[in-house]
C-alpha cells in the first residue's frame, strides 16, 4: 500500500504532464490512477480480512487451545 | 452552466427546511443519549460501549469519525476550484486504513482497555509512559477540536445566520451532553446515524449531479475540462513542490493509524476478528464517500461555476451546499446544511471521549491513583474530564474566531504520526524497545512537529504575514516522524533496559492470541 500510494504521488509530483494526459475524453491518467488507489486500498484490506477469517484464524484457535490447555496445567506459567 | 444566475443564493439566510432537520437530528440523537445513558454505569461501558459493538456497526461509526465536515465541504471545495488536485488529500484520508489494519487493529483491542496508551505501557513503565502518551492523546485533540468548533463556528454563520458565538456554544453543550450522560454507547451511535445522513446526502446529490450528464462521471469531467481548462484533470500548484507532497501524505497516512478518537474504536467490539472487519467496512465506506465528494466536486464547478463559488467562500468550502441548491433547490441545500451540521457535532463529540479517556484513565487512573481507583471514582472523573473539555473546547472555539485554523488539522495529523505512532509500532513490533526510548520518541514527535508547523510558511507567511518561513515545507511529517522513530531506537540501544524487554514475549503472547477467554480460567 506504501509503494501504491506514494508511487502515485512522486508521480504525480514529477511527471505532471503525463498525469495530466488524457485517455479518453474526460479521463485523464491522473483521476483514473486516483480512482485506483482507492479501490486498491480497499480490495487489499478485503482480500486481508478473507485470508485472516480463513487461514489465520483456524491456525490460532488452534494454538490458543494448545496454549490455554498448557497453563492450565502449570498455573502461573506462561509460554 | 450559467454562472452569474447562481450567485443569486439564500445562503445565509435563515432556512426552514434546515432547522427542522437539525432540530429532528438533535432530537433523535438526545433520545439516543437517553436510551444509552440507562446503559452506562461503568467505565467499561462510558469508554467502550462494554464493548458489545457490532463490526458492521463499527465499521460506520469509524468512517464518521474519519468523515468530519472539513473532508465533505472543505475537499469538494478543493476539488471544485483545482479539481485533480482535491483528489490527492481524498487518496491520502484514506490510504491510512490498510496500514491501520494491518499494523494495529488487531493488537490493539487484544491488548488494551480504552485507550493506546495500553498498549505502548503494557511492558514498560507505566507512569512515565502514560503522561507522554496522554500529553500526545490531548494535543491531537486539542487541536483537532479548535478546528473543528472554529469550522462549525463559521459554518453555522455562513448556513442558519446564527452569530459565531452561539453556534459554538450550542454544538459545545449539545456534544457535552452526549458524551457525558450517554458515553461511547450515545457516540458510537449518533456517528452510525451521521455517518448514514452523511453518505445518503452525498450520494443522492452526486446521482442528482449524474444525471445531468447522462450518469457518466466521464462526460462530467470532460465538460469541467471544457468549462474551467484542461488544468482541472492533471496536477496543479497545490502539489508544486515533491517533498511537500511526500510529507503531506506521509502525515495524513500514518496520523490516520494514530489518532486517539480512532484507535479508541477498536476496544469496542468483542474480538480482534470484529476489529479487522469493522477496518474492512469503513475503508469500504470512506473510499466510497471520497469518490463520491470527488463528483461532487467537479458537478459544483461546472454546474454552479467557479466563480461564484468563490465569491461566496474564497476556499471554496460552500461549493457543496451551492451545488445542492442548484440541482435539488432550497430543500436539498437545508438538508445537506443540516448534515454538515450534525457531522461536526458528532466528530467532536468523539474527540471530546478520547480526551476524556486520555485524562481520567491514563492521567487520573494510571498516574495519580497509581492503578488503584473505585470504578464510580474513575467514573466521576471521566464525567468531570468530559465536562472541562467541553467547556475548554467551546472557550478555544471563540478564542480563535476568525483565525485562519485551516492548518490545525493538518497539526493534529502530524502529531498523531510523529508523537503517537513510532511508539505505538515500536513498543508492538521491537523486543529492545524501552521506556526511555517511548518517552523519548513522543515527546520528541510532539514538540518537532508542533515546532515546525510554528516555522513553516502556514504559520510564518499566512497568518504572522512575514515573508518568508524558517522551515521551507508546509508540513513537517517527512521530518518529524523519522525524527521520533530515530530518537526512539538510538535512546532504548544506548540505554538497555531489561525489565523492559524480559516482558516482551508475554506482551507478544497476549498481541497475538488475545485474552484468556474467560471460560478457560
Amino acid at each position: 500500500m506504501l509503494f501504491v500510494y506514494f508511487g502515485f504521488i512522486l508521480l504525480t509530483a514529477f511527471n505532471k504532464g503525463a498525469m495530466g494526459q488524457t485517455l479518453v475524453p474526460g479521463l485523464s491518467w491522473g483521476i483514473l490512477l486516483g480512482a485506483i488507489v482507492i479501490v486498491t486500498a480497499f480490495v487489499l484490506t478485503g482480500l486481508y480480512v478473507r485470508w485472516a477469517n480463513n487461514h489465520y484464524d483456524p491456525e490460532l484457535r488452534a494454538i490458543q487451545k494448545r496454549a490455554f490447555a498448557a497453563d492450565a496445567e502449570s498455573p502461573g506459567g506462561h509460554s | 452552466m450559467n454562472a452569474a444566475a447562481v450567485v443569486q443564493t439564500s445562503l445565509g439566510k435563515p432556512n426552514a427546511v434546515a432547522t427542522s432537520f437539525f432540530f429532528l437530528f438533535v432530537l433523535v440523537t438526545l433520545s439516543i443519549t437517553y436510551w444509552a445513558a440507562r446503559r452506562t454505569k461503568t467505565t467499561s461501558e462510558f469508554f467502550a460501549a462494554a464493548s458489545r459493538i457490532t463490526a458492521g456497526q463499527n465499521g460506520l461509526a469509524l468512517a464518521g469519525d474519519y468523515m468530519s465536515a472539513a473532508s465533505f465541504l472543505g475537499i469538494a471545495g478543493l476539488v471544485s476550484l483545482s479539481g485533480f488536485d482535491g483528489l490527492i488529500y481524498s487518496v491520502g484520508f484514506l490510504v491510512g486504513w490498510p496500514l491501520v489494519m494491518f499494523l494495529v487493529a488487531e493488537p490493539l483491542r487484544n491488548l488494551g482497555k480504552y485507550t493506546f496508551s495500553d498498549v505502548v505501557a503494557a511492558r514498560l513503565r507505566q507512569r512515565p509512559i502514560r503522561i507522554a502518551a496522554a500529553l500526545g492523546s490531548l494535543s491531537v485533540v486539542s487541536f483537532y477540536l479548535i478546528a473543528q468548533m472554529v469550522g462549525a463556528g463559521n459554518l453555522i454563520k455562513t448556513l442558519f445566520g446564527l452569530s459565531f458565538e452561539t453556534a459554538v456554544i450550542v454544538v459545545g453543550s449539545v456534544m457535552i451532553l452526549y458524551v457525558l450522560f450517554g458515553g461511547m454507547i450515545a457516540t458510537t451511535w449518533v456517528q452510525i446515524v451521521k455517518a448514514l445522513l452523511l453518505l445518503s446526502g452525498a450520494t443522492l446529490l452526486a446521482v442528482m449531479v449524474l444525471s445531468k450528464f447522462d450518469f457518466s462521471p466521464l462526460k462530467l469531467f470532460a465538460e469541467a475540462a471544457r468549462v474551467n481548462g484542461a488544468g482541472m484533470l492533471a496536477p496543479g500548484k497545490q502539489v508544486a513542490n515533491p517533498i511537500d507532497a511526500c510529507s503531506l501524505g506521509l502525515a495524513l497516512m500514518l496520523g490516520t493509524a494514530g489518532l486517539p478518537h480512532i484507535l479508541m474504536r477498536f476496544y469496542t467490539v468483542p474480538d480482534a476478528q470484529a476489529a479487522r472487519r469493522s477496518v474492512f467496512y469503513a475503508t469500504g465506506i470512506i473510499g466510497f464517500f471520497y469518490l463520491v465528494t470527488f463528483i461532487l466536486g467537479f458537478g459544483a464547478s461546472v454546474l454552479v461555476g467557479q466563480k461564484a463559488i468563490v465569491s461566496i467562500d474564497k476556499g471554496g468550502n460552500m461549493a457543496a451546499l451551492l451545488l445542492a441548491e442548484v440541482v435539488g433547490g432550497h430543500g436539498l441545500m437545508g438538508f445537506i446544511s443540516a448534515v454538515a451540521f450534525a457531522t461536526i457535532l458528532a466528530v467532536v463529540a468523539g474527540l471530546t471521549l478520547s480526551g476524556a479517556a486520555a485524562l481520567s484513565h491514563d492521567l487520573w487512573v494510571s498516574v495519580v491513583r497509581k492503578g488503584d481507583a473505585p470504578e464510580s471514582e474513575q467514573l466521576l472523573v471521566a464525567r468531570v474530564a468530559t465536562g472541562g473539555l467541553g467547556v475548554l473546547a467551546v472557550v478555544l472555539g471563540i478564542s480563535f474566531k476568525g483565525q485562519n485554523v485551516a492548518f490545525m488539522v493538518g497539526l493534529a495529523f502530524a502529531i498523531a504520526a510523529s508523537a503517537n505512532f513510532p511508539a505505538l509500532v515500536m513498543s508492538l513490533l521491537w523486543r529492545r524497545f524501552t521506556t526511555a526510548g517511548a518517552v523519548a520518541s513522543m515527546v520528541v514527535g510532539n514538540v518537532s512537529s508542533v515546532l515546525l508547523i510554528a516555522l513553516s510558511s502556514t504559520v510564518q507567511v499566512d497568518i504572522l504575514h512575514k515573508s518568508a518561513a524558517i522551515f521551507p515545507l508546509k508540513n513537517p511529517g517527512i521530518v518529524s516522524v523519522p525524527l521520533a522513530f530515530i530518537v526512539g531506537a538510538l535512546v532504548s540501544v544506548l540505554a538497555p533496559a531489561k525489565a523492559d524487554q524480559d516482558k516482551f514475549e508475554e506482551i507478544q503472547r497476549r498481541t497475538i492470541l488475545g485474552a484468556k477467554p474467560a471460560a478457560q480460567k
